[in-house]
């Protein structure tokens, strides 16, 4: 039997019933869900272990400070990383892209320089630079996206400049599944540019094995709430040389070597650009999160991930009246979004919730890309290691009856 | 009929339905029938605030009384603010000012009537009340 058939008990959250009917959660996309090892982690760190970390010099603090830098390590070789300096804790994947907005247009960027993003970005891979290309006075581009849903990259090149110092692309879309290829990429901005590489991976690293030294890249950001871990952690990945050269955002308590009246200097990476107190219960429970995706196996992970895709391509591709807007590449997330002509999405998901199922409705943080679909709003089905086939078929039966309640 | 009093008939009719599923068919159909809503008055300027549908409110004084109008692109949103519209036309700016009646708490409609900002139903409220006190005032 697969490792994943009773996995669902791992999930507390699914022994809820909702509308009198088992959770079909398929929103994954949004947020997970929490395995028992992530929740139970954090709560032994409040009951036994609390203290500030890097702080005391007594055995509580010294303990959490302890799990909360191995949790660094956890990381490091999750994404085969060369030093575990190179992980740096944030809010999330939203935070994280501000950061690198601020930091990389303050140091490295000047009036007329550019930034390359895709029509297909989450909101938080457009909003941080168009307020930093306001501030210093740079240029946007956006990489368009084929009928297929992934990138044009001919489109890319022919962006490229000596202009260009940041590119910054989704890993993995929140709306179609698209997986851009991430090393293509590279190679064209390494031989086209002298720009840094950043891959938004807040949908690709909960689903896929992700390797940063064999893609090249120069950042990845992601979030641990989407990946089994809990809300309010997130991590910046970058080459250490580039860390090194990058300026803080943030000041304060931790991230400082010396401070004087007048100036400071700053404390080695990764703690220069984490300053105050920083989410370390959360840093734990994404570490056991690590732990739990590492126990089954991200290559496990992502087979699973790649069964219920196809199996949502026969299941969800062929139902009367409803579009789909999925990749059409032949590897691509678990990730379907949907919408009926002349059935409002938030009406669809209202329905589809009385029959116990989880979707989103909305413009999904990527409002720019819907609007040049000519559509205003979608459901979204996203699943994750603890769905499984029933899950589609449920979804499929409950649009079903919901459609025809709505028309 | 008072406010009080619509409420209390909405109630009876709701608490027919066993489940949110069918409370929300009834919503269905009331959206349907309101046909009254002109298209040319979906205007920028009288929509509520709302996050996942539009909703558009347009008050009108006729006999020193207050009718509301409300439209949404929603279906089910189109329905409810259909019935919250009905509550409050045909009445005085006083009571529906000093009505303390909460229907968050009135109406057990699930998901779709919960006191979210965001939510369309919820602003309606807010305008509904905001403009009946400005007349006031
Ligand atoms: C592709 C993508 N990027 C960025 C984000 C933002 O992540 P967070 O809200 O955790 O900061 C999301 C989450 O919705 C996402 O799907």
């Amino acid at each position: 039997m697969s490792k994943f058939s009773e996995i669902k008990k791992d999930f507390p959250i699914f022994e809820r019933n909702i509308n009198g009917n088992k959770l079909t959660y398929l929103d994954s996309g949004a947020t997970s869900q929490k395995p028992n090892s992530v929740i139970d982690k954090m709560n032994d760190i409040y009951k036994f272990n609390n203290a500030n970390v890097h702080r005391g010099t007594y055995v509580l603090s010294s303990e959490t400070t302890q799990e909360y830098e191995s949790v660094r390590n956890k990381l490091q070789s999750f994404l085969n990383a060369s030093d575990s300096d190179e992980i740096i804790f944030t809010k999330g994947t939203t935070e994280a892209l501000n950061f690198l907005a601020n930091s990389i247009a303050n140091k490295l960027m000047g009036e007329g320089d550019e930034i390359i993003l895709s029509e297909i970005e989450h909101h938080a891979n457009i909003i941080p630079w168009q307020m930093v290309a306001e501030k210093y006075k740079l240029n946007i581009n956006y990489v368009k996206v084929n009928d297929d849903f992934s990138l044009d990259l001919d489109d890319l090149s022919s962006k490229l400049s000596s202009k260009t110092k940041v590119v910054s692309i989704v890993g993995e879309s929140n709306l179609s599944g698209m997986l851009p290829d991430i090393k293509e990429i590279n190679n064209l901005v390494r031989s086209n540019s002298d720009s840094l590489l950043i891959i938004d991976g807040a949908q690709l690293v909960p689903h896929r094995k992700v390797d940063v030294q064999d893609l090249g890249i120069d950042f990845l950001v992601f979030s641990g709430h989407k990946m089994l871990g809990p809300t309010g952690i997130g991590v910046v990945w970058g080459k250490k040389e580039l860390l090194n050269s990058l300026d803080p955002v943030y000041g304060g308590g931790d991230m400082i070597e010396e401070v004087h009246y007048d100036k400071a200097t700053w404390a080695p990476v990764p703690h220069k650009f984490e300053a105050g107190t920083p989410p370390y219960v959360e840093a734990i429970g994404l570490g056991a999160a690590v732990d739990y995706l590492g126990n089954l196996g991200m290559s496990e992970v992502e087979k699973h991930s790649d069964e219920l895709r196809e199996y949502g391509r026969k299941v969800l591709l062929d139902i009367d009246g409803v579009n789909v807007i999925h990749s059409e590449q032949d590897i691509a997330g678990c990730t379907f979004g949907m919408y009926v002509d002349g059935v409002h999405a938030t009406d669809l998901s209202v329905m589809l919730d009385t029959h116990g199922v989880a979707v989103r409705a909305g413009h999904h943080c990527v409002q720019p890309f819907h609007r040049k679909l000519g559509i205003d709003a979608t459901i979204r089905s996203t699943a994750y290691i603890y769905n499984d086939k029933e899950d589609i078929d449920t979804l499929k039966s409950a649009i079903i009856s919901s459609v025809e309640m709505l028309r | 009929m008072s406010i009080r009093e619509k409420v209390d008939e909405y109630k009876k009719i709701l608490d027919i339905f066993p489940n949110d599923q069918e409370k929300y068919q009834y919503l269905i159909e009331k959206a349907k029938e309101n046909n009254s809503f002109p298209p040319e008055l979906r205007l920028d300027n009288f929509k509520v605030n709302g996050c996942q549908s539009q909703v558009w409110l347009v008050p009108e004084e006729k006999n020193e009384k207050l009718f509301f109008n409300s439209d949404s692109d929603a279906l089910i949103s189109k329905g409810l603010v259909t019935l919250i519209a009905s509550i409050y036309s045909d009445e005085k700016a006083e009571d529906i000012v000093t009505s303390e009646i909460d229907l968050m708490e009135e109406f057990e409609l699930g998901v779709i009537l919960s006191p979210a900002r965001r939510n369309g139903a919820y602003s309606m409220l807010k305008t509904i009340k905001e403009y009946a006190k400005n007349l006031i005032a």
